[in-house]
């Protein structure tokens, strides 16, 4: 497949995933960054900066939990699922939600002057990001990114 | 007395010579359809191997996956002559070509990976 033909990268029925899986890793993991940094040196700035990539990344993650669980219908045909494949399914979903979980806490005080982070969601943003660099590993190696072809 | 004798011995020389033509034909038969019916298709490191094969027609091929990863086994072909299920380390898929034709084939998790079977 030639990397600018449109069409067929459109119509490949499980490339979607692949490609879109890499915005909510990426905006995650540098969302909790930034969160970190801003807990660290007590910047305002630098926690908007994280909220708002929380945000794009919980938003994110809906077109790629749509791809991947249409990828294993068209391509699979929803067969049952077991070893990798469902560790990936799984692990997938869970750190669906634990994004979507982050950004909930950070959208309950953004904006709202004498609300402050509960330092709870530290632990929870920590685990979340172990979990997508679990997941996004058995992605990769499921995808063959270390593979001949 | 001596009569006896070589009916015996003709009768267990007859006996020895119907079995080995037999077990001969038996065996005959046999090797030629294994060469015929068995082709064993290995998935390793991304790939078929052999990619291309040719078998005959009412040959099975068995394609094992000695793969980390699971794989699977798809012809191109619409409608599916064949598709396997998702298929883990050591698991195998087995189908049998009732007919001529070249069958292409390719995992669908690594649509990369392709292979041919070729029925004569």
């Amino acid at each position: 497949m030639h990397p600018f033909d449109i069409r067929a990268v459109l119509l490949a029925k499980h490339a979607q995933h692949v490609v879109l899986i890499h915005f909510p890793i990426a905006l995650f993991i540098v969302g909790v960054l930034f969160d970190f940094l801003a807990q660290w040196k007590k910047q305002h700035l630098l926690a908007t900066v994280a909220y708002y990539n929380l945000f794009v990344a919980a938003i994110s993650t809906i077109p790629v939990v749509v791809t991947g669980i249409l990828a294993w219908q068209w391509e699979l045909e929803g067969q049952k699922l077991k070893g990798i494949l469902l560790m990936h399914l799984v692990m997938g979903c869970m750190s669906s939600v634990l994004i979507c979980l982050v950004w909930f806490i950070h959208r309950k005080t953004q904006g709202k002057q004498g609300k402050v982070l509960p330092g709870y969601r530290l632990p929870i943003e920590a685990v979340a990001a172990v979990l997508v660099a679990v997941t996004g590993h058995l992605g990769g190696f499921l995808s063959g990114v270390n593979g001949p072809g | 007395m001596r009569r006896s004798v070589f009916v015996v011995i003709g009768s267990a020389l007859l006996t020895i010579g119907f079995v080995m033509v037999v077990d001969g034909r038996g065996g005959f038969a046999s090797s030629a359809q294994d060469k015929a019916s068995t082709t064993e298709v290995k998935i390793d490191n991304f790939s078929f191997g052999p990619a291309a094969i040719t078998v005959g027609v009412g040959s099975t091929v068995t394609w094992i996956n000695r793969d980390d990863i699971p794989h699977t086994v798809v012809s191109t072909d619409d409608p599916k002559a064949f598709k396997s299920k998702v298929l883990d380390t050591d698991e195998k898929f087995s189908f049998t070509f009732t007919r001529a034709g070249t069958f292409p084939y390719f995992c669908s998790i690594h649509p990369k990976m392709t292979g041919k079977v070729i029925v004569q």
